[in-house]
């Protein structure tokens, strides 16, 4: 078979296999990608770096195992930076999974930065209706999230003391791969002015650059290439951080693929249109 | 853990990890052919995440916030909720079905009148921060020396032209009540409909950054937390290569063909 023609038509198996390797190969390389900090990300950072000590931190958390793999390293991100300036913080989850997921990376994070649930950070838990808590939640905090995950009454825990309504949270952060931020938008930062970060996965980010245009978000970690500048940021070495590596050679590896399929393409093109006037020579 | 064999209870960490592993090489088995042991794991995983839905929405939902007041507090007015929502199913007769679309009219209302509050939040704000500066000039303050406008410097101009060059040209292809006669108007269409096509490139470029991200996880997972059970990464990477020649041996065998549309032969 001709060659141009092959690597057009290669079974999309072997560029599986070489997209596998290229992704577990830097596990067992001991490589350090320079990684330039974006400037949404820099911001995000630069708010919640700013926040006057014992601020009250609204982190909702709406993401599933389905994406795991961009929303898990940017949840601990922004919680061991959290933690880290001792700002308090809750948890609250619009997916149901979401909760889980949140309260098991907290509770592991919390002994390493010295915080205690219920006094620095607690878990709402998971709600349902979206825009009907929200409304609820900006007028009366306390009865809105009247318990946390493990039953106990809000109003009970240090973490809440002088928490009442939305004029009390001094920053707003949506994790999310869906749209759920629109809402925190339109009910929360719109009416309130409340600061705003955002963290989604990298399919939604392109949509979410109007609100960081518009100064209705303040900052954001835009999938997993934000998480891993995040963690750069913080100056640890994550999950984010260990699939640097691999993320930078699976994309190279695929514009390679591209490049690749195209001048094929291209020259197969002009070596036909070459034989087609070959032909039409008497 | 209440119920559970010792056992059970002492091996669960790692009874996780295996049964993670071997639902994460299930659904992977795709990449090969579609396959029946693909469809398993992907129905135990659609199935799963459904029950857990319904399991969460009942003990951190309706549990504390419906039944407990109404069963266990007395406030019994809370039964009107299930009589209300039961009224839907109302649709499903023809000569009562008047009674669920009075439901339904009145949660299009609501929805309606939360939209509109929304809109202006959403979108409102949008408006004037898409007028730019396009002419640099020194930061602007009053005589209080409060500052009025920031400084645009000439990179930000160019940047803030560019903006509105794109912003216009994408307006005007989506100028459909009329005709686009007006070569002007014509031309910034079309370049409207080629900058239109970049943000989408843009967004399927991400979209593959979103993909690889998740499949990373994957092999993270498998390499480094399912490795340490059986041995070590290393152990881990070297099945994954066996698996991956196991999968090129059979794509590639004699008479081995793809099928067409991934769909499996009968």
């Amino acid at each position: 078979m001709n060659i141009l023609r092959l690597l057009q038509t290669v079974d999309r198996r072997f560029l599986y296999a070489l997209l596998l390797l290229a992704v577990t190969v830097p596990f067992f390389l001991d490589i350090r990608l320079p990684v330039p900090i974006s400037p949404q990300t820099q911001a995000l950072y630069n708010a919640i770096e700013n926040l006057p000590p014992n601020s009250f931190v609204l982190l909702g958390s709406d993401w599933s195992a389905g994406t795991r793999g961009e929303n898990r390293p940017q949840t601990e991100a922004v919680m061991r930076h959290l933690m880290k300036r001792k700002l308090r913080f809750a948890i609250l989850a619009f997916e149901a999974q979401s909760a889980t997921l949140a309260q098991d990376i907290a509770t592991r994070l919390q002994s390493e930065y010295g915080v205690k649930e219920g006094v620095n950070w607690v878990n709402w838990g998971y709600k349902v209706d979206v825009v009907n808590f929200l409304k609820a939640l900006v007028q009366n905090v306390p009865q809105t999230a009247s318990a946390d995950v493990h039953g106990t009454p809000t109003a009970q825990l240090p973490v809440m003391q002088g928490i009442h309504t939305a004029k009390d949270i001094a920053l707003l952060i949506d994790i999310t791969p869906s749209s759920t931020y629109q809402a925190y938008i339109q009910f929360v930062q719109g009416p309130y002015q409340i600061p705003m970060g955002l963290a989604p996965t990298a399919v939604m980010a392109p949509e979410a650059f109007n609100y960081l245009d518009s100064r209705q978000l303040i900052g954001m970690i835009a999938g997993l290439q934000g998480a891993i500048e995040y963690e750069q940021l913080l100056g640890v070495v994550g999950k984010a951080t260990r699939a640097s590596v691999s993320s930078s050679f699976a994309h190279l590896l695929i514009i390679f693929f591209i490049l690749l399929g195209n001048a094929a393409m291209i020259l197969e093109r002009r070596q036909r249109a070459r034989l087609a006037r070959l032909e039409g020579q008497p | 853990m209440t119920g559970f064999s010792p056992w059970l209870a002492a091996n669960m960490p790692r009874l996780l990890v295996w049964v993670g592993a071997l639902c994460t090489l299930g659904l992977y088995s795709i990449l090969y052919r579609e396959n029946r042991v693909y469809r398993l794991f992907e129905h135990i995983f659609l199935g799963l995440a459904t029950g857990y839905l319904i399991a969460v929405t009942w003990t951190d939902v309706l549990l504390p916030k419906w039944w407990v007041p109404m069963w266990d507090k007395g406030q019994w007015p809370f039964i009107f909720t299930l009589v209300l929502g039961l009224l839907y199913y109302f649709i499903y007769s023809k000569k009562h079905s008047w009674i669920a679309r009075l439901l339904i009219g009145f949660f299009l209302g609501v929805a309606s009148g939360q939209s509109f509050q929304g809109f202006v939040n959403d979108t409102w704000p949008q408006i004037p921060t898409s007028f730019k500066p396009v002419i640099p000039h020194a930061e602007v303050r009053d005589a209080a020396g409060k500052a009025l406008a920031r400084a645009v410097s000439w990179p930000d101009a160019v940047n803030n032209l560019l903006f509105m060059l794109i912003l216009l040209c994408v307006m005007s292809y989506f100028f459909f009540s009329f005709e686009q006669k007006n070569v002007v108007l014509r031309r910034s269409a079309q370049w409207g409909r080629w900058l239109l096509m970049f943000s989408f490139g843009a967004i399927f470029g991400s979209t593959i950054m979103a993909r690889l991200a998740l499949l990373i996880d994957r092999t993270d997972f498998l390499i480094n937390d399912f490795g340490t059970y059986i041995g070590g990464p290393l152990v881990m990477f070297v099945i994954l290569l066996a698996l991956i020649a196991l999968v090129l041996y059979l794509a590639t065998r004699p008479g081995a063909q793809e099928p067409e549309g991934g769909e499996e032969s009968p």
